[in-house]
């Protein structure tokens, strides 16, 4: 049986409370850094707006590279990288950066296959009306591609916060530290089942809510 | 308004030069419906898309008002661009913003209207294409009609001279295609648009234009007034698609076909003419003057555009004298005939 009598509740709520943190703050620099290259991919794309051959091959390599690395050995190559720019590689700050190294050109490639969905003839004809390529890409693209956008965000909130446990392993905080220290390495057997049950609530509400938004944006 | 000349262009496609159009010389008049008719893979989207240069010819003209477009950079182009409009065969509206936002887009991007002037712009607009009351709706929710009244508006939003048509009616059942051939028309007819259209359906050109181009394998095969080239059709591909879709001329263009050859004794002949003479006692009036007697076999009274016509395929049967006196009477009354056999 299940003794829940043991568990230090207040620590379950920090470490919810610090994988939310890790997920929110990633995410909006993963948006930040992905949303302009998947974008930036998508335009110099063959025979795109603003097609750059030489460009695109360039971002689809450094893209593909660090898709490659496995998120486990990214963390570690990423500890030097994560003390020069914030002064620590441990606890919820030092996991964000390598979390964005690793989501941000996965969202970015999502971003390219949304916008490569919209139908060609819509740029064809903000085209024939003499519209600008900036104006197409943020008035007319971005819109169109918006419920495609919203779940590519879903998608990848949901990794992040699987990669954002994972950072545990490292010393990073949150949910997933909390299992490994007390679940895994001191027997605590509760500990890991109900963290591993707050992740799938977690993940369930993150998707309810991407779906809902997708909704409501849908205007097909 | 428009010359084309010499202008072709051509792919490469695996190494292979392929050629979408050959040697293209055209010219189009201030306020004309111009029609280019072929069949898929004819060249005619090409041909039409040099007009604003979404396509880029290898070699040859473009002049509008007398200046080559192939030579304009950039910002000229844009400028152009929002001078010409264009409709789609499937529409191209942003499903993402309202019919009224779809309307207003040009309008924002392109002009230098304030708020006010555009919302006005856009209700002026959607009066002229019977949308008012769908303003606020999303083009998911129209009928593919009122999509295409969308893309009509959107096109005029910035006054263009030159209205370019993409197949605007193939993805429409035949009773909108009318609605919207009308709303062209009147378009055409009150603003002194020019209308520069594709389609591979002869109907379309016999509703809505002046002249007719006929395009196969990239090169311009047949043109003239669409009353010429839709009675008289010379080359096999302006044949086949006159007689498509319409079986009426079919059999007339050809009657050893559509017709018993052992019933037939006499002389075939195939009478057309145009204009007021259609409604006139012709048949009566030559028959009069001949002892040779007519059977009709095929014929129709309608009209082409504006123009009123008629086309026979009559048996005469009688001397060779009386046949050749029909024949004078014919053309003592300015009507086309051939024999057929």
């Amino acid at each position: 049986m299940i003794d829940l009598s043991m568990i230090e509740w207040g620590d379950i709520a920090f470490a919810t409370w610090e994988t939310l943190v890790m997920t929110g703050v990633s995410l909006f620099f993963t948006i930040l850094f992905g949303l302009p290259l998947g974008i930036l991919l998508f335009v110099t794309s063959n025979g795109q707006l603003l097609e750059r051959r030489g460009l695109y091959r360039v971002l689809s390599f450094i893209v593909n590279v660090l898709r490659s690395v496995p998120f486990l050995i990214l963390l570690i190559v990423m500890i030097p990288v994560t003390v020069i720019l914030i002064g620590t590689s441990l606890g919820v700050e030092g996991a964000i950066p390598p979390l964005v190294v690793a989501t941000a050109p996965f969202f970015a490639r999502l971003v390219e296959n949304v916008l490569r969905e919209i139908d060609r003839g819509i740029i064809e004809a903000c085209q024939s009306m003499g519209i600008r390529t900036h104006r197409i890409i943020f008035g007319a693209l971005l819109p169109e591609a918006l419920p495609g956008l919203i779940a590519a965000t879903t998608v990848t909130a949901i990794t992040l916060i699987s990669y954002a446990a994972m950072s545990g392993v490292i010393g990073g905080g949150g949910l997933g530290d909390l299992a490994i220290r007390f679940g895994y390495q001191r027997f605590q057997t509760e500990v890991m089942v109900i963290t591993v049950a707050l992740l799938v609530v977690l993940v369930q509400l993150i998707q309810h809510a991407g779906d809902r938004l997708v909704l409501h944006f849908t205007r097909k | 308004m428009i010359k084309i000349e010499r202008l072709s262009k051509t792919y490469r496609v695996e190494g292979q030069e392929v050629s979408a159009l050959d040697d293209i010389t055209l010219e189009i008049g201030k306020g004309e419906v111009f029609g280019i008719i072929g069949r898929s893979g004819a060249g005619k989207s090409t041909l039409l898309r040099s007009l604003n240069l979404l396509e880029r010819p290898s070699t040859g003209q473009v002049l509008i008002d007398g200046e080559d477009i192939t030579g304009f950079d950039h910002n000229r182009l844009h400028t152009l661009r929002q001078r010409i409009g264009m409709i789609f065969q499937h529409f191209n509206l942003l499903s993402a913003k309202t019919v009224a936002g779809n309307i207003d887009w040009p309008l924002r991007c392109t002009g230098n209207l304030d708020a006010a002037r555009r919302a006005e712009r856009v209700s002026e607009l959607l009066a002229l294409v019977g949308l008012s009351e769908h303003a606020n709706k999303y083009p998911a929710q129209l009928s593919g009609g009122q999509k295409q009244r969308v893309g009509i508006a959107r096109a005029l939003a910035n006054r263009p001279r030159l209205l370019l048509c993409d197949e605007a009616t193939s993805a429409l059942d035949p009773e909108t295609t009318q609605s919207i051939l009308r709303l062209l028309l009147d378009i055409n007819r009150r603003l002194g648009l020019t209308i520069v259209l594709i389609t591979h359906e002869m109907q379309v050109i016999r509703t809505l234009c002046d002249r007719v181009a006929v395009i196969d394998g990239g090169r311009i095969v047949e043109s003239g007034r669409v009353a010429d080239v839709f009675l008289h059709p010379r080359h096999p591909v302006t044949r086949s698609m006159v007689a498509q879709g319409d079986p009426l001329t079919a059999a007339m263009l050809d009657p050893a076909h559509a017709f018993a050859q052992d019933k037939l004794r006499g002389t075939l002949v195939r009478l057309t003419y145009l204009g007021d003479v259609t409604y006139q006692p012709i048949l009566s009036r030559i028959m009069a003057a001949s002892a040779a007697r007519f059977t009709i076999l095929q014929g129709e009274v309608s009209s082409i555009k504006d123009l009123p016509f008629g086309q026979l395929l009559l048996e005469l049967e009688g001397g060779n004298e009386d046949i050749r006196k029909v024949f004078a009477e014919l053309d003592r009354h300015r009507i086309h005939h051939e024999v057929l056999q």
